[in-house]
């Protein structure tokens, strides 16, 4: 038998070490006073974690980041996400999340002005604004009961997406932060997904005049995209999937520095791993440089 | 001919073991790219779990919802035999490990299900035993919230003496063999699942020698975890 | 504290299979030497050197183990291990040393320092050669002394060992050491060069390999070596060709290639020119020479066949005599010689031993154990034992016999006797006894048995109902009250399967007290028992049966004679004498139904003998009579046998401990069909209701004996009725061919018989008294071990009950002969075999046989010759047929220094024949002469 060191529990009555780790069924504290948050539970008036991870905690909220999971939004964030089906007067979008999130009717803009009554029409007509497969990018607006969140489009920045190129990673390595549209100098715009899909695309002026085309949200052919461009979007891919496999958290300074380390390189050689390190290990080296 | 000694009047079993000691646990997580992975060896005892989940359920419950599927492959016991193992046990076990997972399962996300791939490498006693910590270990790897561990672990009963962890050999000689699943935390039995005749008397001594052994392997997936 | 290590690799007969095993190594196996510091073990070495053995020593040379001079000896796991695949009773035997003596267990194996792992291209045994000189070597490292001892016969592994600065010795050199006088004697001629001018030499063994290709080829069968009782160069043996049951004889030294009684062989069946006649010849023991057959008389050929390899080896300790002939009469009286042994089964040849007590041996009855018999060798080379005591001397003699039929007759051990019930001799039946049983302590029950009877299992009553029918009650003994399943008093009794009943003594099947007392169903005492009730009509129509546990308290219990009394008095009334009465009536007309359904009743020559009260010798001899009361009993045991038969049957399909008795083929009834035939007496074998009218109308109105003799010799045409397990055959097979009845139990004495008690168990179940029963009980595998078992484990049902009755036999013949000493008596006798150098005749006063030979005296031309085709003996115009009635005169040729056992000495008085007397020395008339040898 291997006699194990047995793992020491965590029974104090405080958490102070914020970078405890626990597994499920361990206590993290018997004091009332906080509150639970996600991945806890309680157990006779004790805080029980119910995930493996990290402990997090905000003021009086405790709550268990676990290593890995799947999506689990928050009221506000920006996912990325396609079309899987066509319901009553709503969309079914994927988003990699627990269940499929959900879009309706009447939380989209419109071709022909913002605020317009739906009619039987539209209804008719959902087809056209979203077909199944689309890939759009929109905000988390509401859950509903059952643990399904609602989504809406109703800015500019959200729409149906094109011109680009789908990486997936797993949500957990998607930092938050600010603004999840991010525009390189290259010419390429990385839309990060708060649910891990991350769209790159070619650079989209969005001039003030757009606005009032309505009907351009909604087209479904590519612009013409020059082969520096094309060069560029994969190079971004590359990146992001390297960051994916090493397990790094993706945002947009380590984008950029990345991107310029690897300048000297064809995109097609990023994707060996020894390179990919080494890129990674001089991109982190310089983030904490700039720290 | 020779009557096979399932524990030696020196106190050692066939692989050298004691009676109340488990064999070799090693168990690693986060293999795949699945959600949730896990592999686990106890003894040559060697699976392989993959969860998907929790995702969209094509049926509209409104109950969380585990499926699990349980293979095993050609080559895992010493026969070659193709496919023969897919009948009833197999379906048994799964559902065995479905209604575990489920009551420790924290809250039903509706309309969502998770599900639980257990491929099984190398058979060599307590395959049951090893697909529930597997899938624990899976589960707990893709995030999935439970409210504890669940561990299991065979025992049995030999010349007069409870065993522990019970290997291909000593399962099938005919020593009782008792499958034990539990939550370390509060010792509560999640399952038992015994297909032999033992005695009541000597129930008492296997039951306590397996929840030992249970509480000793969760704290081997424990550290595991914790890497 | 430890790893595995997974690795052995095997492959099975048949596909190739790796299999992967986890070995682990462990730090915490200590070493049992006492002052050893760091291992705390308690073990039971003492200081002093110590020998490791390796396996071929413990294998040959076990008797030498059990020898109080060794002591202080470490048994290797590896060691061990390696028995245990060898040879399973070597290994239970020193299993059952280990806590006797001081031997110490080490765990080589387990151990991180004296694991040994194979090398590349090392064989099994050089990896265990190793792993003992390693484990020798860590032993000398870890108490830093070097008094380890390694002993091995292997020349190879001692060098080895030597080189590595190990002490080395063979057994011989290591025992020479010691100082006990006799040790030598036990050391197995294991490796022994023998001389070399015996130039006789048997064919080669085949190796296993040729031997299970041939099996496979069919050029070889396989069957178990049945030398012949009469002829010790000849053999049967049983082989199973195109599905069909053959028998093969073996004739003459070489095709026996060296074959001993019992062993597993492989045999080849010789070209139909090489087939030999089935008429046997008679062989003494003290024959040497091989018979010379010659075969022109190609009269009922038989298949023959020889010997070509050993599949496997049944020795056994045998007992016997040294031959006096052999023995040197030397000054030095521990010299070692070379003397020869038989064994008392005349089937054994002789068996060369080395003794240094040869002399002090003669004359005394000794066991010997064979060690091997090498080709060049005429005889088995084997080792002294033990000594048991005076040829001739009653206990001896009757242990001898009591060994030789493999009855074990040690006294119950402290663990068995523990399972007894606390109370002992002060044990009654109480309320809590009770529970699930019927109260019939008022009812009319009644015993009958034997005189001097003390175990008694039955009883009976008889009641008139108010509706005219009766209820008849058969009341057995519930043992398995107090002997539960799988205890120590449980497994002796099933080791020793059934009661031993010799003339004088009894071995009992379970321990006194509750064979004579608390289980024996005694008069004017509570007790508990298993009760069968019926209710019959008075013409002996069963309407209905039930079974249940009962609580009784016998009224009387009766002798035959006793109850016979009651039987006949027409003024005794009371209760229990109205129930025997009834009870005659209904037997009577059991009995005629079931010889109208073709049950048989064979007769047997045995014969009561009468003790004189002090002398213990035998006085007189009488015949066993049959009275009514005997018959009584005896239907309705058959009726209780039968009715619980089917029962447990519904119940238990599959795991009844059922018994069947084979119809005999119809080819066993030829000889005596053929000489029956001339006396115009027809005998029709087809079904037993034919044979059963045959043999009763089978009568010579001149000899009132004959029809018994006729159904003695149809007794011998009759198959064994044997116990099996009901789930191994299909219903047809259950047919009890004596009784004629479908399916046939034994139900009504379990105290004497292992078979009952498990019955008495499969009946409780049925009736719902156990809900817990063990899981062996429906077990088909372990009934089916119970009967026929495997020839290594002695619970076996079957072979004790022939062995016992085997035993019963030869304790009569012991008291027989003891009977004749010193007389000399004249008796009419009756031809029952003839032979090719004899005839073999029936004693029917004595119910002793004798044999007559052609020849008396050796040197002589013989007197008789056969006549093959009309199977008789003539000279001039006398003839000696089958059921001749023919006068003979009896003495007995007492065992001395130079025989085996007592014989009984016959000489033809009438019909007169010249040559067949010896004429007397000085006495007028020429009867009182013992004959030759």
């Amino acid at each position: 038998m291997l006699i194990l060191k047995p793992a020491s529990h965590a029974d104090d009555m405080e958490v102070d070490r914020k970078e405890e780790i626990v597994t499920p069924g361990q206590v993290i504290t018997k004091d009332l006073a906080f509150m639970r948050g996600h991945g806890t539970f309680t157990l006779n008036e004790q805080l029980v974690a119910s995930v493996a991870g990290k402990i997090e905690r905000v003021n009086k909220l405790v709550s268990v980041k676990p290593l890995k999971t799947r999506f689990n939004g928050e009221i506000g964030d920006v996912v990325v996400g396609r079309i899987a089906e066509l319901g009553n007067k709503r969309w079914r979008v994927d988003i990699q999340g627990r269940q499929e999130a959900t879009l309706l009717l009447s939380s989209i803009n419109l071709p022909g002005g913002v605020q317009r009554r739906k009619n039987e029409a539209d209804e008719m007509e959902m087809r056209s604004f979203f077909a199944e497969g689309d890939m759009l990018s929109a905000e988390v607006q509401a859950f509903f009961g059952d643990g399904g969140c609602s989504l809406h489009t109703r800015s500019f920045k959200y729409g149906k997406l094109r011109n680009g190129c789908l990486v997936v990673a797993p949500s957990a390595l998607i930092k938050r932060s600010k603004s999840h549209f991010i525009s390189l100098s290259c010419g390429v715009d990385v839309v990060l997904g708060l649910n891990g899909y991350i769209w790159v695309q070619k650079h989209v002026f969005i001039s003030p005049e757009m606005q009032n085309q309505p009907e351009g949200l909604y087209i479904n052919e590519n612009d013409e995209i020059s082969m520096e461009e094309r060069e560029a979007i994969s190079r971004v891919c590359n990146i992001i999937t390297a960051l994916v496999n090493h397990k790094q958290m993706i945002y947009e300074t380590i984008i950029v520095f990345m991107y310029e380390n690897s300048l000297e390189y064809q995109p097609v050689e990023l994707l060996s791993a020894d390179l990919q390190k080494s890129l990674i290990d001089s991109a982190i080296s310089q983030l904490e440089a700039a720290e | 001919m020779s009557r096979l000694e399932l524990i030696t009047p020196e106190g050692l079993r066939v692989d050298g073991r004691r009676p109340k000691e488990t064999r070799r646990i090693y168990s690693r997580t986060d293999l795949l790219a699945a959600d949730g992975s896990s592999y686990i060896e106890m003894g040559n005892t060697k699976l392989i779990t993959t969860v998907y989940g929790p995702k969209e359920s094509k049926n509209n419950n409104s109950n969380s919802i585990i499926n699990v599927e349980f293979h095993l492959a050609s080559f895992a016991s010493g026969s070659t035999a193709k496919k023969l193992r897919n009948d009833k046990k197999l379906m048994e076990n799964s559902i065995a490990i479905r209604d575990i997972f489920e009551s420790v399962l924290i809250k039903s996300f509706g309309r969502s299900e998770i599900d639980v791939f257990i491929q099984v490498l190398q058979s060599d006693g307590g395959v049951l035993a090893a697909a529930i910590n597997g899938t624990c270990l899976a589960l707990i790897d893709a995030g999935i919230p439970i409210t504890d561990y669940v561990t299991a672990c065979t025992a049995g009963y030999c010349n007069e003496q409870a065993i522990l962890d019970l290997n291909y050999i000593e399962e099938s000689s005919e020593v009782p063999c008792l499958t034990v699943a539990l939550t370390p935390k509060n010792e509560k039995i999640l399952l038992m699942n015994m297909e032999h005749r033992l005695h009541l008397d000597n129930f008492d001594s296997v039951l306590s020698l397996a929840k030992t052994g249970c509480q000793t392997i969760y704290e081997s997936l424990d550290e595991c975890i914790r890497k | 504290m430890l790893f595995s290590k997974s690795f052995i690799k095997k492959t099975k007969k048949g596909s190739v299979i790796k299999i992967v095993k986890e070995h682990y190594l462990r730090d915490d196996i200590d070493c049992g030497i006492p002052s050893c510091s760091s291992c705390k073990t308690e073990s039971q070495l003492t200081d002093g050197p110590y020998i490791i053995p390796d396996t071929n020593m413990l294998y040959h040379q076990i008797d030498l183990m059990e020898h109080q001079g060794m002591q202080n000896i470490i048994i290797l796991q590896t060691v061990l291990q390696e028995l245990k695949h060898k040879s399973l009773p070597i290994y239970q035997r020193i299993r059952n040393l280990i806590p006797k003596k001081q031997i110490y267990v080490f765990c080589n194996e387990h151990h991180r320092e004296t694991f040994v792992k194979t090398e590349m291209g090392e064989s099994p045994n050089d990896r265990n050669d190793r792993a003992i000189r390693r484990a020798t070597e860590w032993y000398v490292a870890h108490c830093n002394k070097n008094n380890f001892i390694l002993v091995t016969d292997d020349r190879d592994n001692r060098q080895k060992a030597i080189k590595q600065g190990l002490a080395a010795k063979s057994v011989r050199e290591y025992v020479e050491t010691l100082p006990f006088k006799d040790i030598l004697d036990l050391v197995a001629n294991h490796d022994e060069v023998l001389d070399a001018q015996n130039s006789f030499t048997y064919p080669e063994h085949l190796s296993q390999i040729q031997i299970s290709a041939g099996l496979k080829s069919g050029a070889f069968h396989q069957g178990v070596l049945s030398i012949s009782g009469h002829n010790f160069l000849e053999a049967t043996t049983i082989i199973k060709h195109n599905n069909e049951e053959k028998t093969i004889h073996i004739v003459g030294r070489e095709h026996l290639n060296r074959g001993i009684q019992g062993d597993v062989v492989a045999i080849q069946v010789l070209p139909e020119s090489e087939w030999k006649s089935s008429i046997s010849t008679i062989v003494e023991e003290e024959v040497a020479e091989d018979l010379n057959v010659d075969e022109k008389e190609k009269i009922d050929l038989v298949p023959t066949g020889k010997v070509v390899g050993i599949i496997k080896r049944n020795w056994r300790p045998y007992c016997g005599t040294i031959d006096v002939s052999s023995v040197q009469q030397t000054s030095t009286l521990s010299a070692v010689q070379s003397v020869f042994f038989w064994s008392m089964d005349k089937r054994i040849p002789k068996i060369r031993i080395k003794t240094r007590q040869a002399q002090d041996l003669v004359g005394k009855r000794i066991i010997v154990a064979i060690d091997s018999w090498e080709k060049n060798s005429r005889y088995p080379a084997g080792h002294f034992v033990r000594v048991l005591g005076e040829v001739g001397d009653k206990q001896t003699e009757t242990e001898v016999l009591l060994l030789e039929h493999d009855v074990p007759f040690a006294p119950f051990s402290p663990l068995v006797l523990s399972f007894l019930p606390e109370e002992g001799e002060n044990w009654i039946v109480q309320d809590k006894h009770l529970a699930n049983r019927r109260d019939f302590r008022g009812w009319d029950i009644c015993s009958i048995d034997p005189p001097g009877c003390t175990d008694i299992d039955d009883a009976l009553h008889a009641k008139l109902l108010p509706n005219g029918n009766y209820q008849v009650g058969v009341h057995i003994a519930d043992v398995s009250h107090f002997v539960k399943p799988e205890n120590a008093m449980d497994l002796e009794a099933q080791r020793r399967g059934t009661t031993v009943y010799l003339v004088d003594k009894r071995i009992d099947m379970l321990p006194g007290l509750l064979g004579t007392n608390l289980c024996s169903l005694r008069s004017n005492v509570d007790r508990l028992a298993f009760s069968c009730i019926w209710e019959i009509t008075p013409q002996a129509e069963i309407l209905s049966c039930e079974y249940t546990k009962s609580v009784i308290r016998s009224k009387n219990s009766f002798t035959y004679d006793e109850a016979q009394a009651r039987l006949d008095d027409p003024n005794m009334n009371d209760p229990v004498s109205l129930g025997i009465k009834a009870l005659n009536t209904l037997a009577k007309q059991l009995r005629k139904k079931r010889m109208e359904a073709g049950a048989l009743t064979l007769a047997s020559p045995e014969v009561r003998f009468r003790m004189e009260n002090d002398s213990q010798d035998p006085v007189d001899v009488e015949m066993k009579e049959l009275k009514d009361t005997n018959a009584l009993v005896e239907e309705f045991m058959l009726l209780a046998n039968i009715y619980v038969a089917k029962k447990i049957y519904d119940t238990f399909p599959d795991s009844s401990l059922l018994r069947r008795h084979p119809k005999p083929p119809a080819n066993n009834f030829e000889p005596l069909i053929k000489a029956v035939a001339p006396l115009g007496i027809e005998i029709d074998p087809s079904t037993s209701k034919t044979l059963s009218d045959s043999l009763d109308n089978a009568v010579l109105p001149s000899d009132a004996y004959f029809n018994k003799l006729i159904r003695i010799m149809t007794t011998r045409c009759m198959m064994q009725a044997v116990y099996f397990c009901s789930g191994t055959l299909s219903e047809p097979d259950f047919w009890h061919y004596g009784l004629a009845s479908p399916i046939y139990t034994h139900f009504t004495s379990p105290i004497r018989r292992y078979s009952d008690l498990q019955v008495h168990r499969l009946l409780a179940a049925c009736i719902g008294y156990e809900k817990d029963y063990s899981s062996d009980l429906v077990d088909k595998t372990k009934v089916k071990e119970m009967c026929d078992g495997k020839m290594i484990i002695n619970l076996v049902l079957n072979y004790r009950h022939r062995m016992a009755q085997q035993a019963a036999r030869s304790s009569v013949e012991l008291y027989t002969h003891l009977f004749f000493k010193g007389k000399t008596l004249q008796e009419e006798a009756y031809v029952i075999r003839i032979l090719k150098n004899g005839f073999v005749v029936l004693i029917p006063k004595y119910g002793v046989e004798g044999i007559i030979y052609s020849s008396p005296n050796p040197d002589e031309p013989a007197v008789l010759t056969l006549n093959a085709e009309e199977n008789v003996l003539v000279n001039g115009n006398i003839r000696i047929g089958l059921f001749n009635k023919v006068k003979v005169q009896i003495t007995v040729n007492e065992a001395g220094e130079a025989g085996q056992r007592s014989k009984l000495c016959l000489e033809l008085i009438e019909p007169s024949i010249k040559g067949m007397v010896k004429p007397a020395e000085s006495k007028p008339k020429a009867k009182k002469q013992k004959t030759k040898k």
